[in-house]
């Protein structure tokens, strides 16, 4: 029996964490929220997540930096970005940097959850 | 024409009835054939005056018969007419301001307030002689007579029933002494009447009577004493009476001519009646002056706001009269009401264009609840639409998208603030709020650049006093300034310190600091000028609006370089009484 699936949820925003959080839940997988970068890769240091979802503005730590630092771990978890920010700079910064999807909040459901489940198909196809 | 010249140039006094021997009478040269009033005119040598008492005839018998009303001297004047006035009488009062001054006048709109306890005294008692042989006789006192005496009589004609005659009887002490001193009455006449405010001399000594019965039984607090007895000051306005005028306050009133204003000063507060109120505590507390503005409205209707300024006598010059000047200053709080509207559109069209700097910072403030309330939203579908729906959370979910939707709401509600017109407001604020509101609008703009922002509030932060919306703007405007300066010199990351705290003179200071290019030495004592700028697309106005907003509140705006590199602003504001 293969591992269940770990989700990991990074947004500043206490109201959108939870509301990814529960969209997840009814989807049948499980998540952990951070409140911030800083937390996420502490905790990425000793347990494994299959998928980031990440908001791109944040203070500190901003999501681009967030999958920058994960690369230069050589880390190769699928990055989902969820942002309010349509700048088309900052989506090619995002893909550039390796970005499963860079997906513009309000955001339908299944949008994400058809994005997740790419990201997370090609990664057990690795 | 108001007749100033009425208060001199005699001088009463209330002594008593003194020696009669230096009268002259001419009483033994027999009228010939001429008619009863003609024959009591000339009886005397000196001023005389003929007075109809018949509408006050039942007032003078009561006061007789020893039931004095309050201010009966004053109603027994103002309804006594003036039949008959000889050229000493009107050379005497009314010099300057004519006959007609007297002629079918009451006697109150002319005699002069120092004198009419006596005269009415002097009526009643010649009234209830009711005979040409009782001759009553009081001494008065006169800068310009020798040994003035006043008389009053009842003639024995049947003709005559209603009809009191007054003389005075003396001998001009020196002439030159009364020329000089009506010279000096006509300058002081002519400066009153020109000066462009409006002046009252008012008689207030029938309520300073009572005020005076009041102390003595042991009244302290008259404000409350008023707030219990509001029949005393309807009473007052009607006791308290206009003695005369000037020209200015003839035409500020719309009135006809002065005869128009004499009589109970009630008019003057016919549109603020809590003045009249203000005018007694002041009155009854022995102050010298009181000023207010207040709403006046005139005999022809109009409203008008005046700064009114009321003189009382006070002791021992107690006997002389009370001076209420007017000013209109309708038109000035109209300048100045326009002035302020214009500023505040002004401030509200820099604020406006602020925010269209500020669009997708806010657009991202909007967005993120309601992104939540739509996967929330969604996410219950999904739960509800499941063979057994997990109720529980659905309520969860739906408790959450309320929240959402408030904060949405408020979100809007503030922005909305920031450019709905309003008239600025002064209210007790806490500025460690106004700067968390404030943030609302920029926090996106500085996440979004990499902008490490720093907030150090100091807890129980004084309140100041201001509006809301014009600090907000003042710390946005500041926020931006600091944002787009860390912009400009290009670096990818920046810092921003934001901190609240109380100085040494107890005023509450707002600073921001960053680590931007700081400002040219040469621009530090223009960056609040007007359409001063170093911007490309900038037009100016932010720092200026800024000064003139935290110059508004009563507080101070300064900028100055950062000797580690960077700007700073700060302003303090007073905190709240």
């Amino acid at each position: 029996m293969s591992k269940p699936l770990l989700i990991a949820i990074v947004d500043d925003d206490q109201a959108m964490r939870e509301a990814l959080f529960d969209l997840l839940q009814v989807e049948g997988l499980s998540a952990r929220t951070f409140a911030d970068a800083t937390a996420f890769l502490a905790a990425a240091a000793v347990m494994e997540f299959d998928c980031l979802i990440t908001d791109v503005r944040m203070p500190r730590i901003d999501g681009l930096e967030l999958q920058q630092c994960l690369r230069a771990r050589g880390s190769s978890i699928p990055v989902i970005f969820v942002t309010s920010d349509e700048g088309e700079v900052t989506r090619t910064q995002a893909m550039n940097g390796g970005a499963t999807a860079y997906l513009t909040k309000p955001l339908a459901n299944a949008e994400l959850v058809r994005n997740l489940a790419l990201a997370l198909e090609r990664r057990s196809g690795r | 024409m108001p007749n100033w010249y009425a208060t001199s140039p005699l001088r009463w006094s209330e002594g008593p009835v003194a020696d009669m021997a230096s009268l002259h009478s001419i009483d033994d040269i027999p009228g010939d054939t001429g008619a009863a009033r003609e024959r009591e005119m000339r009886r005397y040598q000196g001023a005389c005056w003929v007075f109809d008492i018949s509408r006050v005839r039942a007032l003078i018998e009561s006061v007789s018969a020893g039931n004095r009303p309050v201010d009966w001297v004053g109603t027994l004047l103002a309804g006594a007419l003036t039949l008959d006035a000889n050229g000493n009488a009107v050379h005497l009062f009314g010099a300057y301001a004519g006959r007609e001054r007297m002629l079918g006048r009451s006697v109150g709109s002319y005699w002069p307030a120092e004198g009419r306890n006596i005269l009415a005294d002097l009526i009643v008692g010649a009234v209830a002689a009711h005979s040409r042989r009782t001759v009553r006789k009081i001494r008065i006192k006169s800068l310009v007579l020798q040994d003035p005496v006043l008389l009053a009589w009842m003639s024995d004609s049947s003709d005559l029933t209603d009809v009191v005659f007054v003389a005075i009887v003396a001998e001009p002490i020196d002439d030159r002494s009364f020329w000089a001193l009506r010279t000096s009455e006509e300058r002081y006449n002519n400066l009153i009447h020109h000066l462009p405010f409006a002046f009252l001399e008012v008689d207030s000594r029938a309520q300073a009577e009572i005020f005076d019965e009041q102390r003595r039984k042991g009244l302290k607090d008259v404000a409350a004493y008023l707030d219990s007895n509001p029949d005393d000051i309807i009473r007052a306005r009607d006791i308290v009476r206009i003695t005369d005028v000037n020209r200015s306050a003839v035409q500020l009133f719309g009135a006809r001519d002065a005869s128009d204003l004499l009589g109970p000063v009630d008019p003057l507060f016919a549109a603020s009646p809590e003045t009249a109120r203000r005018v007694m505590i002041h009155h009854f507390e022995g102050h010298r002056s009181y000023s207010e503005i207040m709403k006046l409205r005139t005999l022809d209707g109009r409203i008008l706001d005046v700064s009114l300024s009321v003189t009382y006598p006070t002791r021992p010059e107690r006997l002389d009269i009370t001076l209420i000047m007017l000013e209109d200053i309708t038109d000035r709080l109209r300048t100045e009401a326009q002035l302020r509207q214009l500023q505040a559109d002004y401030t509200r069209a820099a604020r406006i264009s602020m925010l269209g700097e500020l669009a997708s910072s806010i657009a991202h403030e909007v967005n993120q609840p309601l992104s939540a309330i739509l996967t929330n939203a969604e996410t219950s579908l999904r739960w509800l639409s499941r063979n057994d729906p997990n109720l529980e959370k659905v309520a969860q979910l739906t408790t959450r998208i309320s929240d959402s939707a408030q904060h949405a709401g408020e979100i809007v509600r503030r922005i909305r603030g920031m450019t709905t017109r309003h008239i600025p407001r002064s209210v007790a604020l806490d500025l460690n709020e106004i700067l968390e509101e404030a943030l609302l609008f920029v926090r996106h703009d500085i996440e979004s650049r990499s902008i490490e922002l720093s907030v150090r509030l100091q807890p129980d932060l004084p309140k100041v006093r201001g509006d809301r919306v014009q600090l907000q703007q003042v710390i946005v405007n500041l926020l931006v300034n600091s944002v787009q300066a860390i912009q400009q010199r290009g670096a990818t990351r920046g810092a921003i310190e934001l901190s609240t705290n109380t100085d040494a003179q107890g005023a509450v200071t707002f600073t921001i600091r960053d680590d931007g290019p700081g400002i040219a030495e040469d621009d530090i004592d223009r960056v609040f000028n007007s359409f001063f700028t170093t911007k490309e697309e900038g037009v100016g106005i932010g720092l200026a609006i800024c000064q003139s907003i935290i110059a508004a509140h009563g507080g101070a705006i300064n900028a100055a370089n950062r000797s580690e590199g960077g700007a700073r602003f700060c302003f303090t504001l007073p905190i709240c009484e």
